[in-house]
């Protein structure tokens, strides 16, 4: 019974979090966690949050922080691979795996950059039974102008499931998109906040001959994930959204165009008159 | 934290509800309280600021079809809610959203600005029909003002979109100043969770009309509602424009620099991102 009424508050609580305005997710998150304190651990985990950077003062890089890296209130940065605070027994990924986790955020850096431009990207691998899972993150900050400010956040969960010389794998990726425009016309001061996140999952079973294998079959499944999604977040934010506002309320009166209707319709038949 | 804190901070959600989906987090929060009893004293007046936060459109009872928008400016003693057209009051259940009681208003003919409230009530009724496919509008006389709202929804869940429009406009006639302010929003959730939350703010001066002609003021007051609807739904065009095309290409490219997709097998030769790119820039 216990168990039934915490999966039933759960579902409550992640359909919330679907309802609420995203540009405000971690507040909500936050106000969820004190009215549900018992589920702390499922919400932290189920509940996508914009990606925090790190900074990792030994390797004098940044990293992004969720999650998937987080062991109490420590978290592991991909590059020194230490926690910060410092952690005695923080979990790691084996030693294979944190070979292929290296190489791997290598390889994400590499995308980043030809993709983003900038921004910060961190890959986590850990260790499931017989297989193994990641995350890869990217996020990049576009402070632009005083005028429009935005920010994307990639989180690409794969799930590798090897089986001889093939590997399954399921991606689920989410972005986060923000972004704020404000508009001042005189007096007048108006901002546009349109943000959210869109999630979609891909399923592919491919080839591993080696294990840098998985590195170039995740990296191509995320590449033609992320552009697929870049043209859902087009059409979605900019024209969807747009499209409804725009049948909230109408540019045209409707009283003028029924009137120009009407007046056409008159003409038409005082010629038709006049022909017959 | 105490139960009781627990419970209206849960009930608190409700005023953040997406237009069209109070239902829907409302029964969230009584599957996260999971005690309905304990819940309801919380819920009841977060329910009626919910209702007059979204201008609910009532039809008023024993009103022949008239319909009236809650709003804090036409609520009146003991829950119950005036529509100045009437001239009638009513009670209003705000769990099932439900009209009853009618009863005669008092006063409301004979106050100072009913002539002007009602003459704006003509033109914005005019106003609404021409530029509001779903619209509906109240206008109040509240504390020497005449107060105009304006609410427009549309639902379409089974599309995953919600969307509503929310004016309030507040004319004083001894300045004849008019303050304002119109707020949007979105809410798009197929596969996710995508909202447009925008608000603009509004002062402006309305011309004079001649003494006494309260027809003549009604039209001025709206006409300058109407110039700066049309101007704030322009702004949100410019904006939509402003985020596509600059921000949202700042974020990410379609392809990088070189116009190709990455070859997975040959990224160990790549090495430093950084390099390849500004290789393809010279």
């Amino acid at each position: 019974m216990a168990d039934y009424e915490e999966c039933e508050q759960m579902d409550c609580a992640l359909d919330l979090m679907r309802r609420l305005p995203p540009q405000n997710v971690e507040e909500n998150l936050l106000t969820l966690l004190e009215i549900l304190p018992e589920l702390t651990e499922d919400l932290l985990a189920a509940v996508d949050q914009p990606l925090k950077v790190r900074q990792d003062s030994v390797a004098g890089k940044e990293y992004l922080a969720c999650d998937y890296n987080r062991d109490g209130d420590s978290y592991r940065s991909p590059w020194s691979n230490a926690y910060d605070p410092p952690l005695a027994d923080g979990s790691m990924p084996s030693d294979r795996l944190r070979k292929l986790e290296v190489a791997a955020n290598e390889a994400f850096d590499t995308y980043k950059e030809l993709y983003y431009e900038g921004g910060v990207s961190s890959v986590y691998l850990w260790d499931m039974d017989d297989s193994f899972a990641g995350v890869v993150l990217i996020k990049k900050v576009n402070d632009g102008t005083a005028r429009s400010k935005g920010s994307w956040d990639s989180i690409h969960v794969v799930e590798v499931l090897e089986k001889g010389r093939q590997a399954r794998y399921k991606l689920t990726s989410t972005v986060m998109l923000y972004t704020v425009a404000s508009g001042a016309k005189g007096d007048r001061q108006s901002e546009i906040n349109l943000s959210g996140s869109l999630t979609r999952q891909d399923e592919r079973e491919l080839p591993v001959e080696d294990a840098a294998a998985h590195i170039a079959n995740m990296g191509r499944m995320i590449e033609d994930m992320e552009f697929k999604m870049r043209n859902a977040l087009q059409e979605v934010y900019f024209g969807k959204t747009h499209d409804i506002v725009n049948g909230l309320r109408s540019t045209a009166d409707a009283g003028e165009a029924q009137s120009r209707e009407r007046l056409q319709r008159d003409l038409f038949s005082q010629l038709k008159a006049r022909k017959d | 934290m105490s139960s009781g804190s627990k419970l209206a901070k849960a009930a608190g959600l409700l005023l953040h509800s997406p237009p069209g989906e109070v239902d829907d987090v409302f029964n969230d929060i009584r599957g996260i309280v999971g005690d309905d009893e304990a819940l309801q004293s919380h819920i009841e007046p977060v329910l009626a600021e919910s209702n007059m936060q979204q201008f609910l459109v009532a039809e008023v009872p024993g009103g022949g079809g008239s319909k009236v928008l809650l709003t804090p400016y036409n609520r009146a003693e003991g829950g119950r809610f005036v529509d100045p057209n009437t001239r009638t009051t009513f009670a209003f259940d705000n769990l099932h959203r439900t009209a009853s009681d009618p009863q005669a208003a008092e006063g409301g003919a004979g106050e100072e600005e009913e002539g002007l409230r009602a003459a704006v009530q003509r033109e914005l009724d005019a106003y609404v029909a021409a530029h509001y496919p779903a619209g509906a509008a109240s206008a109040f006389a509240h504390a020497g003002a005449v107060v105009a709202c304006v609410v427009s929804n549309r639902f379409s869940p089974g599309n995953f979109w919600n969307g509503s429009w929310r004016a309030v406009w507040s004319y004083d006639p001894a300045t004849r100043q008019l303050n304002g302010s119109a707020k949007i929003r979105v809410h798009y959730f197929e596969d996710g969770n995508v909202q447009l939350d925008t608000q603009s703010d509004f002062t402006a001066d309305v011309p004079a009309a001649a003494a006494g002609d309260d027809g003549a003021a009604a039209k001025k007051v709206v006409a300058v509602i109407r110039q700066y609807e049309a101007d704030f739904q322009q702004s949100i065009s410019d904006g939509y424009r402003q985020l596509a095309d600059k921000t949202f290409k700042g974020l990410r490219r379609t392809l990088p620099v070189t116009r190709n997709r990455i070859d997975w097998d040959k990224i160990a030769n790549y090495k430093l991102g950084g390099e390849l790119a500004h290789a393809a820039e010279s």
